[in-house]
């Protein structure tokens, strides 16, 4: 039966206001997220990848050993928290692998070449550090290592890698670290990690982008055109520096800083660092990728190239062929409370052409 | 009991034992590395698949 428009709209109101009970008024909510423009397109398997982090995390040992590239970018990630004099009750690591960021906060005299050593771990500034990951097997990898007793951890498995469930305005912090780059939606994750944070406090991450492994790129690229006379993707596509800065300020993070970083790897051979990859978790998880995985034609023809055209003779004379490992680091602020203020134009008191000296004149 | 070898494992094992080929294959692709066409470097090519093969005992 077809209800007339003013009647179905009066039993709306009906039904709710019988419903409104005020002992149910706290019932967790969060905002509905909207990413502005055109619909993003779905770029990765988060299936696959959940399944590349299970099987990973599974072999403890392996996985244990390719930890370097994840605490290393942990570490230099944390070291920016030294710049910021507050302590922080409540945070958040959204994608903690295994927990990489609660391991370098624990570590001892974070910062010891500064004018102003730091004796302490930075996570005593960090009341309690909830840490979170889709796949349970890496996220509990290093439970019962000592680090966890220094610092407040609390793990929880995300069902969705791109869903936030937490109330507006929870937490003091937000870090992540090495997981941002299998993120979809991203301009909807970075508006909510906006929307969990209090007013004025800051999100600080660091993604693989760029340049990252754009020799094994390259020298699968040339490998496969040259056998076979097509390429396909084997190496997931990245972010760039100028888009994070974009994405960052359309979720309406403040005072942003943006840097990059590369770290680079020597590998004896491009086996060496496949294995790694896969043994991180970071295999290709594009959804359009080959699901037959690569040729060993193909595979032999890349050894060769990326050897002669990046391979770095060492001084006993083998050559080892370096990975670069390019990291963005980003920092934005959730606006209100003190955040300061760009000043409303017109109002500078100096004039640029005196500070700069002349030199620095435009035109 | 010892690890189970990883196939990868072999075929790295084989390919080291072809660095002369391997780098011929490799300068061939260098010299004309923005313009690769498909079997531009079938010969040193295969010279290193040979070489691969004999290598891993798969031929004698």
């Amino acid at each position: 039966m077809r209800l007339p428009l003013t009647k179905l709209s009066k039993n709306a109101a009906a039904t709710v206001r019988c419903s409104i009970n005020p002992s149910i008024s706290h019932v967790r909510r969060s905002y509905a997220i909207q990413a502005g423009g055109a619909p993003i397109a779905e770029v990765f398997n988060q299936g696959t990848k959940w399944l590349h982090k299970e099987r990973a995390a599974a072999d403890v040992s392996t996985s244990r050993q390719v930890d370097y590239l994840r605490d290393e970018v942990a570490f230099r990630l944390c070291e920016r928290l030294l710049d910021i004099n507050r302590s922080f009750p409540n945070a958040l690591d959204f994608g903690a692998n295994a927990c990489n960021i609660a391991r370098a906060l624990t570590r001892p005299d974070p910062d010891i070449d500064s004018m102003k050593p730091v004796k302490d771990p930075i996570g005593h500034r960090i009341g309690q550090l909830t840490c979170t990951d889709t796949s349970e097997t890496l996220l509990y990898r290093d439970a019962d290592l000592p680090f966890n007793n220094d610092i407040q951890i609390t793990r929880q498995v995300l069902q969705n890698p791109e869903y936030l469930p937490y109330a507006p305005e929870t937490f003091d912090l937000v870090l992540s670290s090495q997981s941002l780059h299998w993120i979809n939606d991203l301009p909807s994750v970075l508006t909510q990690i906006n929307t969990c944070l209090k007013p004025d406090a800051p999100f600080i991450a660091a993604m693989s982008g760029g340049d990252t492994l754009f020799e094994l790129r390259g020298s699968l690229q040339l490998a496969e055109q040259e056998r076979l006379g097509g390429i396909g993707t084997h190496t997931s596509p990245l972010a760039d520096v100028r888009d994070v800065g974009n994405l960052l300020s359309r979720a309406g993070f403040k005072l942003l800083t943006v840097d990059v970083d590369d770290i680079i790897v020597d590998y004896p051979h491009i086996f060496a660092l496949m294995a790694d990859l896969q043994a991180m978790g970071e295999g290709n998880a594009a959804l359009r990728r080959d699901a037959t995985g690569i040729r060993r034609d193909v595979l032999l023809a890349t050894e060769s190239i990326y050897r002669e055209m990046y391979g770095v003779e060492q001084e006993d004379g083998t050559v080892v062929i370096p990975a670069t490992f390019r990291t963005i680091y980003m920092i934005g602020w959730k606006e209100g409370g003190n955040t300061p203020q760009p000043l409303q134009r017109g109002t500078g008191e100096a004039n640029l052409t005196d500070v700069l000296g002349g030199g620095g004149r435009i035109g | 009991m010892p690890a189970r070898t990883r196939p990868i494992e072999k075929f790295a094992e084989a390919t080291a034992k072809c660095t002369l080929e391997g780098a011929a294959y490799g300068k061939c692709i260098a010299s004309n590395y923005q313009n690769v066409s498909k079997d531009m470097c079938a010969k040193e090519f295969m010279m290193l698949k040979d070489c691969y093969l004999r290598a891993s005992g798969k031929i004698r």
